[in-house]
């Protein structure tokens, strides 16, 4: 997927597997017809389903050097519907990878503290197994998870396999409970920021990652700002509408900044004076 | 002493223009619009012309335009065919400034292929203009604006003409034939009041957060989006995909977008970061004095008064950096 024009013009992948994970969200692994998936984690995609049209996507998965790679989609509308329609062998393309992704560089031996609502999961997923892919690099890493109601708490069996692991911590939270009991080793009812206030975490050691649904933001990191983190600690995924992913159409705007192309990943500290940004 | 171009003589400078393209000029339509139309006599242009309705970023970003083809043995396609030869002539400063500013968007950093088809078919023919009360560029007078082949500066008698790029010097030596020398008299550089009042704002990175000017804008806009349609530096797009009866094939288009209307910063689930009319024309306000992305820090209204002229309810913008006594309502 190199090539001057990846950015403008899809290039074509294959659907070798989708597998559901809620009621309305399945995880789609993809094969490129050509060359490497290579992106860090909190870069997007803008993925095209033919005839249906385009939308923006992060990977759920880490690059591993091979040309498959996974999202995680939820279905929404139109184009969502679309992809969701379509089965192992089914047709896509891809633009892209857009924006800065997480600074994995700088959050080196660190602890690494991640903070997913609902859907946020995916980017975060993405980081966490790029993480684990060399845990020594890293001091630790938390990842606290809040979803509606235990049905739609995605990817539970694979995240509590993980957190076997010595430096992986995980804590996974729900609004309220329906259906059926998750498994109450790791679960706990009540909000994520709730959930927050009651860890231990070193502030100054620790670099935040959040990423979810637009509400949750401003109560996680008053939260975090209360347990003493600095707010150039603090990386917050944004959504906004994304037409291009390279900064031309201006759908995507906070303050002079463009989420596609200055972010989707913005550091607190960057945002706190735009109003709207959170 | 300069080239010259006698009035009489435009018509053969059309007729030779024709070799770089089919050539498109101002002139009054049968409704009465001021628009770029295919022109063979000078006759028919309107070289007194102010502005045109729409400007002449539509021949670089149709309305609507089909920018991908899709098929399952060849995937997603740029077009192959090339985009029709077209000479502009007669574009004002405001107008010339505006088109080397979508260069700047759509040609530095991230190159879009369908603007670069559109913009390499074009051949651009500069003109100076008399500013009316709508105008407020800070441009006219200047002998070479940027992003001209070849640049007019219109005299009682006729032109004073100046090369710009390597294709004006070309069209030069093609027609030095239509050409006299004559000294060029002193022009004027014309400066608006209000276009320095803005430099003065911007430099101060003034939004006029408490200015009441917000709220009666915000009143009365009607969101019909036609300040934007007409500014020759509004871009945004959408983008729509649209399958062929055999299910197999489809294209991907693009067509205006418009900030001002309230899908604009919608997402799915029914989250909208700009709500308001408010936030609506400040994010617009934002785009044309501040800037986004790569573009941070540089100003885009180039001043042609067209988003004044045509607003239903007479908001303007720009009054903004007048103070509240200028509200023209
Ligand atoms: C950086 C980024 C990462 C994302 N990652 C994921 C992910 O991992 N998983 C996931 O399920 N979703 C993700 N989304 C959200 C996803 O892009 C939207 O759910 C999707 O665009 C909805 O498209 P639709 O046509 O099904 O919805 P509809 O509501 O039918 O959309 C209608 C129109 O609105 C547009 N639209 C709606 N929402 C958005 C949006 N957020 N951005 C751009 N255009 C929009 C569509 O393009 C379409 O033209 C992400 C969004 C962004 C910006
Ligand atoms: S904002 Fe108004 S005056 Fe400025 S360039 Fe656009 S249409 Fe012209
Ligand atoms: S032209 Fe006037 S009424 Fe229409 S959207 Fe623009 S500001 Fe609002
Ligand atoms: S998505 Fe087009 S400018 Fe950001």
């Amino acid at each position: 997927m190199t090539g001057s024009d990846s950015s403008m013009i899809p290039f074509m992948a294959e659907i070798v597997a989708s597998t559901p994970l809620s009621a309305d969200t399945s995880l789609f692994r993809l094969r490129l017809d050509q060359g490497i998936a290579d992106y860090l984690p909190g870069q997007f995609f803008q993925l095209s389903v033919p005839a249906g049209g385009e939308f923006p996507v992060s990977p759920a998965s880490a690059a591993d050097g091979g040309g498959e790679l996974e999202f995680c989609v939820r279905r929404v509308g139109q184009v969502t519907s679309h992809l969701h329609s379509l089965g192992p062998g089914g047709r896509v393309g891809l633009r892209g990878p857009f924006g800065n992704g997480f600074p994995v560089a700088e959050m080196a031996g660190a602890q690494i503290l991640l903070l997913a609502g609902g859907l946020g999961i995916a980017p975060l997923r993405s980081l966490l197994h790029y993480i684990l892919r060399e845990p020594e690099r890293y001091a630790s890493v938390t990842l606290m998870y809040g979803a509606r109601e235990p049905a739609a708490m995605l990817f539970r069996d694979e995240l509590v396999a993980l957190a076997r692991q010595e430096r992986f911590r995980l804590l996974l939270t729900v609004d309220f409970v329906r259906d059926e009991p998750v498994d109450g080793r790791v679960c706990t009812v009540g909000l994520l920021p709730a959930l927050l206030r009651g860890v231990k975490v070193e502030p100054a050691a620790t670099w935040a990652a959040i990423c979810g649904p637009p509400p949750l933001y401003a109560c996680l990191v008053a939260e975090l700002a209360s347990l003493g983190f600095a707010d150039e600690r603090i990386f917050i995924s944004l959504e906004r509408r994304m037409k291009c992913g390279v900064g031309h159409c201006c759908h995507c705007a906070l303050g002079q900044l463009l989420c596609c192309s200055d972010g989707p990943v913005f550091r607190y500290s960057a945002i706190k004076g735009i109003t709207g940004a959170i | 002493m300069r080239p010259f171009l006698p009035e009489e003589r435009l018509g053969s400078l059309l007729a030779l223009l024709g070799h770089w393209g089919e050539v498109y000029g101002p002139v009054t339509t049968g409704d009465g619009v001021t628009a770029f139309r295919p022109v063979s006599d000078p006759g028919q242009l309107r070289l007194e012309y102010r502005r045109t309705l729409i400007p002449p970023k539509r021949f670089l970003l149709p309305p609507r335009e089909t920018i991908l083809t899709y098929s399952p043995d060849a995937g997603y396609q740029p077009l192959d065919t090339a985009q029709p030869a077209l000479v502009l002539f007669g574009l004002h400063p405001c107008d010339l400034q505006g088109i080397a500013y979508l260069d700047r968007v759509f040609l530095e950093g991230v190159v879009d292929t369908s603007y670069r088809r559109n913009r390499q078919a074009l051949t651009i023919i500069g003109l100076s203009c008399e500013p009316d009360e709508f105008c407020f560029c800070g441009a006219a007078g200047a002998d070479l604006p940027a992003g001209c082949d070849l640049f007019l500066q219109r005299t009682p008698a006729g032109f004073f003409v100046t090369a710009g790029t390597m294709k004006g010097e070309e069209i030069c030596d093609r027609s030095a034939q239509l050409f006299t020398l004559r000294q060029p008299a002193g022009t004027t550089p014309w400066h608006h009041p209000l276009a320095d009042a803005i430099c003065r704002g911007c430099a101060a990175g003034e939004t006029f957060p408490d200015n009441p000017l917000w709220d009666r804008f915000a009143e009365r806009c009607l969101g019909c989006g036609a300040c934007s349609a007409c500014c020759p530096t509004c871009y945004c797009y959408d983008v729509l995909e649209q399958g062929g009866l055999d299910g197999q094939a489809a294209e991907r288009l693009r067509e205006w977008d418009n900030c001002l209307f309230k899908s604009h910063g919608e997402v799915a689930g029914g989250v909208n970061f700009r709500r308001s009319r408010r936030e609506r024309l400040q994010y617009r306000f934002l785009h044309k004095y501040y800037g986004f992305g790569a573009l941070r820090g540089v100003i885009s209204c180039v001043g042609c008064g067209r988003c004044r002229a045509v607003c239903p309810v007479e908001i303007d913008l720009a009054a903004l950096f007048e103070g509240e006594d200028h509200d023209r309502q």
